[in-house]
């Protein structure tokens, strides 16, 4: 008999196969963390203001106790993820989406050992509950997203239902070098990213729900066929190709839409959610388990111990990755970051990578080889947007359509003249971002 | 993954606290390409027509090629030290703008030609506009265009010289005797003496067939009908085609073997250097133009007749051998698939390159056809190359999520 499988989907124009490396850790399992000193928990995951302790410092706290609560609607709870003393109230730095932000966090010291990722029994019957209770049950859970600009999780949920999406996608696709955290956790969990991807369909009210795969290891992933048929879940296998997991990409691939080049997802009335997500949706509505671990890869040439670990949040970045010669990467080498000291692993930390330096070359001025234009995702003409950056004309950038830039870096890892091509239409963004936002201000100032 | 735009949630840092961004950016991988290598693999791929020449020309085109080359250098050196700027990739694409203007130059000129055209590249051709990634036209080809001006009587004759069959490599392109035809290369010897031909070159050849006060050819090919006409068939004055392949025929000594440049013209598509949109848009706007433009031929009363249309005139295969003179000859392939490449100087995208391609193509067999300009090929390269900014600035891909209209705003 044929086994159940994955729809194949074709693939976009552009992008380029990136040497994979993921070989060290593609087929290890998750395994606990390495023990770790102290814990940095940031207050503000997402929100705007930090959360209020409601314990008093220097008193013990027990695995998944309320230590903090959300000070307004923005901000979520943050719950202990061991038992352990709380410390002091510090700042320290965490990833946010163009580098890291300092933040208030709290200390937990004493911890115990850490712990494994363990498959939880059900105390919910999620199947029997209607749409208005799983929302409510969703929406207490204090979630957060798993994206690089993490955000709460019941934030998100209103926006989507505000918008009126009807179409919820899984984005299980993984595609930079060395990561491999979404990978273990669909091959070793993904029943349970199933479910978890079902009860968000059924809080939300959607019935078109998907889940995108990489093609490449739909035979890792046979678990899930059965739990997809069964919640009524397309999943397909798409080719993997940098960077076919951008956000917009996967649904100019799987819906043959694009996204309005100053628009987001929801504008096509497409949600957007990644696996991580699902399982700490399924862990908590299901099995009642607060939220306060990720997976993370933490890989690279330089590490001896490679893996994908369970680890808690706020567990520090360099305890994590041991020594600290050569350059540290929070997220994958292509969108990543640098990671700067005392920094803390929070929801939007995929991998944690210790990679060669790359030799720093004098960028030479570009000679308009039409690299960057032949691989854009967006189909931007890069080289133009250069000169846009060289000459400050941010008018004829806005024009050439910088805002449809998706942030993969692929400009800048093929410029031959090695220039920061991805970084400078990134300013550019931001700077058409600004703009434009001043000029909503004025106009309502008016 | 990314956020489309983001909106008024964004993260802020402690109220009070002054927000520290730590940015250093990603990615943290490269390709491995860089423009250096770029240059010197161009530069190796573009010798191989350069080794064609050698063969064909004799050790004269290997000193054309070095003086060439080292006065590219040695000029864009001196430019820098005299400016005091950085020359940042400079001496690289010296190297290949060096060997491009060897192979576009006739191997028998003096040295002082591409001495003076070398000047001529590096400075005005490139350092001028800032070196490497600024300049507006292919800088071997306005080197070239310096030395057709200044030196006229050495570059735009209707004749030019070949080397013998016993006389390859180690003749002397210059001790040479006058021949008329070509067809009987392998079977004539020079005199003692000598080492090679004065013989006419396909282009002129080509030429007189669109002269319309005095044509020369009754036909094209016409085999075997038996008619008698008062001229030759235009076949007749040309070399053979496996030969104008080869490259057994006067012209620019990097120009003429068209297989070598066919072959270099495939690796630098197969390295991505150049998109095989560029060349074929502007063989075929070449042969297109070839294929319909009038040629004259006389009547078997002598009166002149038209035809429209010479590929199809006498038959399919007749018109195809015709096209096929049309793009070999006159440095065509070399424009097409080294010169007007230019990463620099061509437009950015694909689409760009195409119009480039057809813009360029269309040029070279106009001027070939309607004018008297000495080297058709290359001067109608610079002159798309001064289009290259505005069409890169109307030729827009359309950007994901964008309209179809929104491309052609001007900028």
């Amino acid at each position: 008999m044929r086994r159940a499988s994955f729809r194949r989907h074709g693939s976009f124009r552009g992008g380029i196969d990136l040497p994979e490396e993921t070989h060290r850790t593609l087929h290890a399992p998750i395994r606990p963390a390495p023990p770790l000193e102290c814990l940095r928990i940031s207050l503000v995951p997402g929100g705007r203001s930090p959360a209020e302790l409601i314990v008093s410092p220097g008193s013990r706290v027990s695995a998944g106790q309320c230590i903090a609560r959300a000070s307004d609607e923005t901000g979520v709870d943050i719950f202990a993820p061991c038992s352990a003393r709380l410390g002091e109230t510090t700042t320290c730095p965490a990833a946010d989406r163009d580098g890291f932000v300092e933040q208030a966090v709290v200390e937990l010291t004493e911890l115990p050992e850490s712990q494994q990722i363990r498959t939880l029994t059900p105390v919910f019957d999620w199947r029997a509950a209607t749409r208005e209770e799983l929302l409510a049950r969703l929406l207490q859970g204090q979630l957060v997203t798993f994206t690089r600009r993490v955000q709460p999780l019941a934030q998100w949920v209103r926006r989507a239902m505000d918008r009126r999406c009807s179409t919820l996608l899984c984005n299980g696709m993984e595609h930079e070098p060395y990561v491999t955290s979404t990978h273990s956790l669909l091959k070793y969990h993904g029943p349970e990213i199933a479910r978890g991807l079902a009860i968000l369909a059924g809080a939300m009210g959607i019935d078109d729900v998907s889940l995108a795969v990489d093609a490449r290891y739909q035979d890792d992933y046979q678990d899930i066929v059965a739990p997809t048929q069964t919640y009524g879940i397309e999943g397909y296998s798409l080719p993997s190709k940098y960077p076919i997991s951008a956000e917009n990409v996967l649904i100019m691939v799987l819906t043959g839409r694009e996204v309005p080049v100053n628009g987001s997802p929801m504008d096509l009335s497409v949600a957007v959610v990644d696996p991580a997500t699902c399982f700490a949706v399924y862990r908590w509505v299901a099995c009642d388990q607060r939220c306060t671990h990720r997976v993370v890869t933490v890989s690279g040439p330089r590490i001896d111990d490679p893996g994908n670990y369970w680890v808690p949040f706020g567990a520090d970045c360099h305890e994590l990755l041991g020594n600290g010669e050569q350059p540290l990467i929070h997220g994958g080498p292509m969108v990543g970051k640098r990671i700067v000291d005392r920094s803390v692993v929070n929801a939007s930390t995929d991998a944690l990578l210790a990679i060669d330096a790359p030799i720093p070359h004098v960028p030479t001025p570009c000679i308009r080889c039409g690299w960057c234009t032949d691989h854009c995702p967006a189909r931007l003409n890069v080289a133009a947007l250069n000169d846009a950056f060289e000459l400050g004309d941010v008018a004829y950038a806005d024009r050439a359509g910088a805002m449809a830039c998706v942030e993969c870096g692929l400009c800048s890892y093929v410029c031959p003249a090695r220039l920061a091509l991805s970084q400078r239409v990134r300013r550019l963004k931001r700077n058409l971002f600004f703009l434009r936002h001043r000029a909503a201000m004025d106009k309502g100032g008016k | 993954m990314s956020e489309a735009t983001s909106t008024g949630t964004q993260a802020r840092p402690l109220a009070g606290a002054r927000p520290r961004f730590h940015l250093i950016f990603s990615p943290f991988l490269y390709a491995p390409e860089s423009v250096r290598t770029v240059f010197t693999v161009t530069f190796a791929t573009c010798c191989l027509p350069l080794v064609a020449g050698l063969v064909l020309f004799g050790w004269r085109a290997a000193v054309v090629a070095a003086i060439s080359i080292a006065s590219c250098v040695l000029t864009e050196k001196l430019f820098f030290k005299v400016v005091r700027a950085p020359a940042l990739v400079g001496r690289s694409h010296a190297w290949l703008t060096g060997l491009l203007l060897g192979l576009t130059l006739p191997a028998d000129v003096p040295w002082y030609v591409p001495l003076v055209a070398a000047a001529f590249a590096t400075t005005l051709g490139k350092a001028i506009f800032g070196g490497v990634g600024h300049f507006l036209w292919q800088p071997a080809l306005v080197g070239r265009l310096a030395v057709t001006v200044i030196f006229p009587a050495l570059l735009t004759g209707a004749d030019g010289p070949i080397l013998a069959r016993n006389q390859l490599v180690r003749g002397d392109i210059r001790q040479v005797q006058a021949v008329q035809r070509l067809r009987d290369w392998p079977d004539q010897l020079p005199p003692a003496g000598y080492d090679g031909f004065v013989v006419e070159k396909p282009q002129q050849t080509l030429r007189l067939l669109y002269d319309s006060q005095r044509p020369r050819f009754s036909g094209i090919a016409y085999v075997g009908d038996g008619l008698e006409r008062p001229e030759p068939p235009l076949l007749s004055r040309l070399p053979s085609v496996r030969r104008m392949m080869y490259g057994v025929r006067p012209g620019p000594m990097g120009g003429t073997c068209a297989v070598l440049i066919l072959v270099a013209g495939v690796y630098l598509m197969y390295r991505n250097y150049v998109k095989p949109h560029l060349p074929l848009s502007f063989l075929l706007a070449a042969a297109v133009v070839a294929a319909i433009a009038p040629i004259h031929l006389v009547g078997h009363d002598g009166a002149t007749r038209t035809v429209w249309y010479p590929f199809l005139y006498e038959g399919l295969a007749e018109g195809c051998v015709f096209l096929i003179y049309h793009l070999t000859s006159g440095g065509m392939l070399l424009a097409a698939f080294l010169l007007a490449t230019e990463m620099t100087s061509r437009p950015v995208t694909r689409g760009g390159q195409v119009i480039f391609g057809l813009l360029g193509g269309a040029l070279a067999m106009v001027l070939r056809i309607c004018t008297r300009v000495p080297v058709p090929v290359f001067m109608a390269v610079l002159a798309v190359n001064t289009l290259t900014p505005l069409i890169d600035a109307l030729w827009r891909p359309r950007v994901m999520g964008q309209s179809w209209l929104a491309r052609f705003r001007l900028g």
